[in-house]
């Protein structure tokens, strides 16, 4: 983990900022935490800028602004998953498929 | 809400629950993460950059004896100099560390925690056996999680509760008199604040 990804994502701010009380980030539920998670390896992994990450983020919140902001996080990070080629829609819906069968 | 309370009351997974588990799933098959890289990311956020807010508190208290006065005489307001606090008002209060004495926190109904200055709190700290075993054996207890105490010191346990929840304020190690208040933080642990370790 590069400490420029976690200052990137500590200083993230408006909108995007993820929930927090008194400083400390607010998980719901254990799966948003793994959302979290996923998106800082997801995005070092793939050597990319926070920003990548940030500014889908902002755009999904900007078109669901009554979802929950971690709706918004799985949105921005499927969004970013699509765009640099790594997944296809049809595997996401496989994947998805999968997930429902098991659950 | 834990993982375990998931795992033994399971519920239908909502459709966003889907989505992230899909997401997660197939990026570990395509072998772009590993599973563990996430919780040492999740793992990361919970240890490290929560309790850094406790770190500070204890470095500025080791810097600044007039500042360690105000912690310990009144925890909550001390730590809201800050701008750590919370609105329902927990009633934070610091326990000090002397040669001569080792406070160690526990709750031993729930898991009452001070989130504003140590972030999430840890599994084990919820855990059953550590709930019962840090009152009724403190000594072999911190001994097992690999802190030796010399019988010399008197180990005292704190039992936090929703009304008052504990901090320890660790002893500063020696050979930092030349350390920052950044530096000093640094050396600061969420188990030296809980009294599991020292610093």
């Amino acid at each position: 983990m590069s400490s420029g990804v976690d200052r990137a994502v500590t200083q993230m701010s408006g909108a995007a900022a993820p929930p927090r009380r008194n400083g400390e980030l607010v998980f719901d539920a254990p799966w948003q935490g793994r959302a979290f998670g996923l998106a800082l390896a997801v995005t070092e992994r793939l050597g990319l800028p926070w920003s990548q990450f940030q500014e889908r983020l902002i755009a999904a919140i900007a078109a669901q602004p009554d979802a929950p902001y971690y709706d918004c996080w799985i949105a921005a990070l499927e969004r970013l998953v699509l765009d640099h080629g790594v997944a296809s829609a049809s595997e996401l819906e496989r994947a998805r498929t999968g997930v429902r069968r098991a659950s | 809400m834990s993982a375990s309370d998931d795992h033994h009351h399971p519920a239908p997974l909502s459709p966003v629950e889907v989505r992230a588990k899909a997401l997660e799933d197939l990026l570990v098959e395509k072998g772009v993460v590993a599973p563990g890289v996430i919780d040492a990311v999740v793992d990361a956020y919970e240890h490290d950059i929560g309790p850094l807010n406790g770190a500070r508190v204890v470095a500025r208290a080791w810097a600044d004896p007039v500042y360690r006065q105000r912690l310990l005489a009144d925890g909550t307001a001390a730590i809201a100099e800050f701008g750590f606090g919370g609105p329902e008002g927990e009633h934070i209060v610091v326990v000090e560390n002397t040669p001569t004495v080792h406070n160690v926190v526990v709750c031993t109904l729930c898991s009452c925690y001070p989130w504003p200055v140590l972030g999430l709190p840890p599994n084990w700290y919820k855990s059953a056996p550590y709930r019962a075993r840090m009152v009724r054996e403190p000594r072999r207890l911190l001994s097992e999680m690999g802190l030796d105490l010399p019988t010399s010191v008197e180990v005292r346990v704190w039992d936090s509760s929703a009304e008052t929840r504990y901090m320890v304020l660790p002893e500063r190690p020696a050979g930092t008199e030349a350390m920052s208040e950044e530096q000093l933080a640094a050396l600061v642990t969420r188990d030296a604040m809980i009294g599991v370790a020292r610093p």
